[in-house]
């Protein structure tokens, strides 16, 4: 395969989602309400309450990454719908008949889920300026963060669309989609630290890749820390891969 | 020499070559039933058929949005299972049902289609314009698709499939919702890429008088089956020629013409059906056997054997396989009926 136009054609497959967001940014804001609320509501009430161990942090310190790797985490998870919707007017057939390698085509649907996933994050860093949460806007940390998230969101974006191939409709989406958020978002240390969970759910956290993206991204907002990073990033890099390369394989059966 | 070998074999090559292709749906339904054909380079087929016939199916596997089932499909040589991005590179495709994005323009439509082809970026702008002055698109470049209508959409989409230039055109149903002027725009536009840039083209259509207009040859599917192929000549032909009914001035006793001008099928007394290979020629040949009997003929008129007649002939569906069996016979009793 010719490296250059692999690349040239999932960045084409990007812009397309960046012009479009330029045409409507409507969805842009919408998608900054739950997060926001979470935030407001959630985020206000457990800090004056002070029911969390949080450690040295104040709660709502330690629930932004968590809010964070959340609505990043909605985002992807549900791109496949986007897709399903995509194929449903024809934008998919018209795609899938370009000479562009279908990997790259489904690698770019991934980075523009991504695109959206620093959207989400530039919304909610400016919500967290906004409250006064004290992260750090050290250069290195939010390059760090935007990192994360854009891999992540690539990541669980691809899934979605590997699912998307095997569910054909919106609907199926919709609840495959609710089916595995909540246990996700629930079973992971994004708004309650691990250690006052039940054992067994312990364990599940553990197994729960969004453990680890909020575990990265609060190292870098809240400590400045970076050692679980290179590990973190290969792990998202590695099933990344897996899931672009297997999409790219399944994609076509959306079409059938 | 050896140069010409070389060029030779290469215009030899068919542009499409298919091989008792097939295809079977998932739920067993047989939408492509083992047919072969062969499109030359330069030519314009005609994919005719009723609704459900197959026509989207077998342009779907030439493009390689659907895996054949089994059987041989080559694109100007290349096979397409083994290398599909090759021949996707070859070819341009305008679907049945919209396909552009209408939340972009009509501009950046074209450009993210033409990146993705890998038109050449110091062509790219000047083939983009190209492409939308062809369509007619130039002064609502920049506005977005979904506020076009729906015929604008669908010259849209064949600006796209001109961006890269393909060397074989695969269009689906192409003039459907197109007024009158746009689709003689489009007949011009298919017919001048065909003789400026040889461009082969695969065209499927319900429209008669749009294949006869265009194509050089024409395959009528029916069931996922060729049931007949040739050029409109022939197939034509194929239904017999002409009808032409004269009116005349007294009861005319002639049983019989000469063979060369034709032969009459119908005769009550003043108004006789005589069917003709050639109908234009027939006339003042059959104008002049009535002078010379002395009968006066008050009115001639011809009605032109067309592609609807062999469409009809061949194009049978599951239900109602028997209602055109006498086409012929329908055909007399339209012509009646119609004076
Ligand atoms: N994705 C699919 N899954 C199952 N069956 C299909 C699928 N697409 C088409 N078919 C079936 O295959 C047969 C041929 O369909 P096709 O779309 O090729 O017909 P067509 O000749 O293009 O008809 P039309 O003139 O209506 O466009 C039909 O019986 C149709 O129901
Ligand atoms: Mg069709």
């Amino acid at each position: 395969m010719n490296v250059t136009r692999f690349i040239k054609s999932s960045i084409t497959v990007a812009e397309m989602e960046a012009r479009k967001i330029r045409h409507d940014s409507a969805e842009l804001w919408t998608r900054a309400i739950q997060p926001a609320l979470w935030l407001l509501i959630f985020g206000e009430t457990f800090n004056a309450i002070r029911a969390m161990p949080t450690g040295n942090f104040s709660y709502m310190q330690f629930i932004t990454p968590g809010i964070l790797a959340q609505s990043v985490l909605f985002i992807s998870i549900f791109y496949g719908i986007t897709v399903v919707w995509e194929r449903d007017v024809g934008i998919i057939t018209k795609l899938l008949s370009t000479p562009s390698p279908r990997s790259s085509i489904v690698l770019g649907k991934s980075l523009a889920a991504s695109l959206r996933g620093v959207f989400q994050a530039l919304m909610i860093f400016a919500l967290a300026l906004l409250l006064g949460v004290k992260i750090r806007f050290d250069l290195p940390d939010i390059l760090g963060v935007f990192a994360v998230v854009v891999l992540f969101a690539m990541c669980f974006s691809s899934l979605s669309m590997l699912l998307a191939s095997y569910m054909k409709t919106r609907d199926r989406m919709m609840g495959i989609g609710q089916a595995l958020t909540m246990p996700l978002f629930f079973a992971s240390n994004a708004i309650y630290p691990i250690s006052i969970m039940p054992i067994w759910l312990q364990y599940v956290s553990i197994a729960n890749p969004l453990s680890y993206v909020v575990d990265a991204i609060r190292s870098m907002l809240l400590e400045g820390t970076y050692q679980n990073l290179p590990v973190d990033i290969l792990a998202l890099l590695v099933f990344t891969t897996i899931f672009v390369t297997l999409a790219s394989r399944t994609i076509k059966k959306l079409l059938e | 020499m050896s140069f010409d070998l070389g060029n030779s074999k290469m215009s030899d090559t068919a542009a499409i070559e298919a091989e008792n292709l097939t295809k079977i749906y998932r739920d067993s339904i047989r939408a492509v039933d083992g047919i072969s054909f062969s499109v030359k380079q330069g030519e314009i087929f005609g994919l005719l058929g009723p609704n459900g016939a197959g026509k989207t199916t077998t342009i779907k596997m030439m493009i390689t949005l659907t895996r054949l089932t089994s059987g041989k499909l080559h694109i100007l040589g290349v096979d397409v299972s083994e290398h599909p991005q090759e021949v996707r590179e070859m070819l341009g495709y305008v679907p049945q049902s919209i396909s552009v994005d209408v939340d972009l323009t009509a501009y950046e439509n074209l450009l993210i289609f033409a990146k993705l082809s890998y038109v050449n970026k110091k062509e790219r702008n000047e083939r983009i314009r190209n492409a939308l002055e062809y369509m007619d698109l130039s002064e609502r470049a920049n506005d977005l698709v979904k506020r076009y209508s729906g015929g604008m959409m669908r010259r849209l989409e064949i600006a796209q499939a001109l961006v890269n230039r393909p060397k074989i055109l695969l269009l689906d149903e192409p003039s459907i919702g197109l007024d009158p002027s746009s689709r003689k725009q489009v007949w011009k536009s298919i017919k001048q890429l065909n003789q400026e840039f040889g461009t082969t083209i695969l065209i499927t259509t319900h429209d008669m008088s749009e294949a006869d207009e265009l194509c050089d040859r024409i395959a009528i599917m029916s069931e996922g089956k060729i049931a007949i192929l040739g050029t409109p000549m022939d197939l034509k032909r194929d239904v017999g020629g002409d009808i032409i009914t004269a009116n005349l001035g007294s009861p005319c006793s002639v049983v019989s013409f000469p063979k060369e001008v034709g032969q009459i099928i119908n005769n009550n007394e003043k108004s006789i059906q005589i069917l003709t290979t050639n109908g234009e020629e027939a006339i003042p040949l059959i104008a002049d056997f009535f002078r010379s009997h002395g009968i006066k003929v008050e009115s001639i008129s011809i009605n032109k054997a067309n592609l609807d007649d062999v469409f009809m002939k061949y194009a049978k569906r599951r239900l109602g396989n028997n209602v055109y069996k006498n086409i012929r016979s329908t055909r007399r009793d339209f012509t009646r009926h119609s004076r």
